[in-house]
């Protein structure tokens, strides 16, 4: 049972979509469109899955995920007047708060039947947690979720926006969840890129390629795998070894003529 | 009798300039859920200062505050925020008849 992202270029590399009830990180450094990904899940459910969703936000105030949301031509706004979907501006603390076994979010959840859950992003949970009882407490969430079949998605920064020093989160999370999706800027021929790939999915195959992608005015629009270039995580491509050796052979080739 | 019920009306949803921003940040953000420190610091004011504010909203009936926990979570009551402008559209309009 699959949870479609309604990018239909992610779903082929998820083969099908999320699973669905498990949690998925989507991580990345600022500006790589974690919130876009996020929100198009979001809106794609609720207008063509019939999914309603919640989306929490501890920074970015609502007015401004609906402005920007606009300029992709999502009217946030008509939805949640719909019943469709709500954008929930708290702080980590409440988020963390369960008493009785209940979560402040969880009477919006049954009111508007969620069934997707977009937390954004669970790295200013790190701010107000302390280090010791935060995997317990994101542990406790992810769990809390998933008991009420939400099929969820965290975003988390990553702070290495370049370099080959990969740290997905800083608190275990990577262990938590069943999906991760990886975005990246990576430098190829002197032009910044956008990079996209589905590091792991718990129980499922899935495509592993490294694929381009850009933030449209429609959204996310995934692209053909980089080709002939490897490290391209890294931030740093360099040519594949077969294309360095027949661009040697073709030079060598020319100067025998 | 239209005259005063507007003024204590006003007086009581926009009496202050702190009021006056819960009122637009929430207006604007309808899906706030958060504790007083939060809120105070998202509209650039001390807690100290807010929190008698957010205390005479929730009278009003335009505020929820419900104990969560450790934690008061201050949210919007929608429909009886929508009731409160009913009423400030219809004095308005009432002294505008008179």
């Amino acid at each position: 049972m699959r949870a479609p992202t309604g990018i239909s270029e992610l779903d082929a590399m998820l083969h099908g979509g999320l699973m669905r009830g498990d949690a998925t990180l989507v991580v990345g450094s600022a500006g790589t469109g974690k919130t876009t990904l996020a929100l198009q899940y979001l809106i794609n459910g609720a207008t063509k899955f019939n999914e309603n969703g919640l989306y929490v936000t501890f920074e970015q105030m609502p007015a401004q995920i609906y402005r920007d949301a606009a300029n992709f031509g999502w009217d946030i706004r008509k939805l949640e007047a719909e019943g469709k979907l709500r954008v929930v501006c708290t702080s980590p603390p409440v988020l963390a708060q369960f008493v009785e076994s209940r979560n402040p979010i969880d009477p919006i959840i049954a009111e508007i039947n969620a069934k997707r859950i977009v937390i954004d992003s669970i790295s200013h949970l790190e701010s107000f947690i302390p280090a010791s009882e935060l995997r317990g407490e994101l542990y406790r969430l992810v769990s809390h979720l998933k008991m009420k079949e939400l099929t969820s998605v965290f975003t988390a920064e990553s702070h290495e926006v370049f370099g080959d020093h990969l740290v997905v989160t800083g608190v275990g999370l990577s262990f938590l969840v069943d999906c991760i999706i990886l975005l990246r800027i990576v430098e190829v021929q002197s032009s910044l890129k956008k990079a996209l790939t589905v590091l792991k999915i718990r129980g499922s195959d899935h495509d592993k390629q490294l694929r381009e992608f850009e933030i449209t005015s429609q959204g996310i629009k995934i692209g053909v795998p980089f080709k002939d270039l490897e490290g391209v995580l890294t931030g740093t491509p360099r040519r594949t070894t077969e294309e360095r050796f027949a661009e040697a052979f073709l030079k060598a080739a020319g100067k025998g003529k | 009798m239209n005259e005063t019920g507007l003024r204590e009306l006003s007086e009581k949803l926009i009496g202050t300039e702190i009021k006056a921003e819960l009122l637009r940040l929430f207006h604007m953000n309808p899906g706030i859920l958060d504790t007083v420190e939060s809120i105070a610091r998202r509209i650039g004011r001390l807690p100290k200062d807010v929190d008698p504010e957010i205390s005479t909203l929730v009278e009003l009936g335009v505020l929820r505050r419900e104990r969560f926990g450790e934690l008061d979570v201050v949210s919007l009551n929608v429909s009886k925020d929508r009731e409160v402008q009913k009423k400030l559209i219809a004095l308005i309009e009432g002294g505008v008849k008179e």
